[in-house]
């Protein structure tokens, strides 16, 4: 993939993928059945909003609208439905690629001056 | 590859979340002076409830302050959703002593942030966070001298309209 020089990838489960961009500093989230790109702060907003859906209590619900959840992409102005397995799997994708990101700040400021490759 | 993290903020995430937290704290103090300013109100106490409903607005000032801090240095504040307050009290006194109580909390909490700040190296939160510790002694000291007002003047013929002036003054007492 021509793109690799600028993207790197910072986490990956079986359902998704998310890279950073270098070139426009953003994350992307690939993740079926979407593909966004954020900025970071949308990146931290979209991360709460999943991480604050009550899973527990989408559990032990037992209607037919529990079973999904609608969650908007930030800006994208597009809306999917996710089951409580795709939520799961999106919510540790976000939150690894949070430790990805974590990871490299502080390699960054441990490591100083020193260039970090892929 | 960049660092993208601190490209974007200089906030670590558990600050972040830390003063985010004290956002939603000095937005409870605001409402719970404004509770104890309405009670006051209801029961002909004009003078300190005035001095309240000025407390009520430095809280919400505090709370505005951190917030913006939040969002300059690149994080995210949220607006916090404040739940419900205490609105009857049992007495004027107890009035005071639940202001005291609430002070101290505060201090406490921006106390832990300062802590945490030195934890992760971020003195520029520290710094920020010292105007707080600052007003925290003083906001305590307003606290105690309400209830040592109390404490000096019986509530007994007119020592209730005493004391609702005289608690009145002690804002200005600190000027």
């Amino acid at each position: 993939m021509h793109a690799q020089s600028y993207q790197t990838e910072l986490y990956k489960n079986e359902r998704g993928v998310t890279w950073q961009c270098d070139l426009t500093n953003t994350i992307v989230i690939d993740f079926e059945p979407f593909r966004i790109r954020l900025r970071l702060p949308d990146f931290n907003t979209f991360r709460r909003k999943v991480n604050g859906i009550d899973i527990r209590a989408m559990l032990f619900d037992l209607s037919d609208a529990a079973d999904y959840q609608v969650l908007e992409a930030p800006k994208a102005q597009s809306a999917y439905r996710l089951t409580l397995c795709e939520l799961i799997q999106l919510r540790d994708l976000l939150n690894g690629t949070r430790f990805a990101l974590e990871l490299s700040s502080l390699l960054h400021e441990t490591l100083g001056e020193i260039v970090i490759t892929d | 590859m960049k660092n993208l993290l601190r490209l974007h903020t200089s906030l670590k995430e558990e600050i972040e979340i830390a003063l985010n937290a004290q956002v939603k704290m000095e937005a409870e103090a605001s409402h719970k002076y404004q509770a104890m300013a309405s009670w006051l109100e209801q029961n002909g106490y004009e003078h300190s409830a005035n001095y309240l409903y000025r407390q009520a607005d430095e809280e919400r000032a505090h709370s505005l302050k951190i917030f913006r801090y939040i969002n300059e240095m690149g994080g995210s504040a949220i607006t916090p959703a404040v739940g419900e307050v205490t609105l009857d009290f049992t007495s004027f006194r107890s009035v005071f002593e639940a202001a005291l109580q609430s002070e101290i909390a505060v201090t406490h909490a921006i106390n832990r942030i300062v802590g945490k700040c030195r934890q992760v190296d971020d003195y520029a939160t520290e710094s920020f966070m010292m105007w707080f510790v600052n007003e925290q002694r003083e906001e305590e000291r307003n606290a105690r001298r309400a209830l040592e007002l109390c404490d000096l003047i019986e509530e007994t013929g007119t020592g209730k309209y005493t004391l609702d002036k005289e608690i009145a003054k002690i804002s200005a007492e600190e000027e």
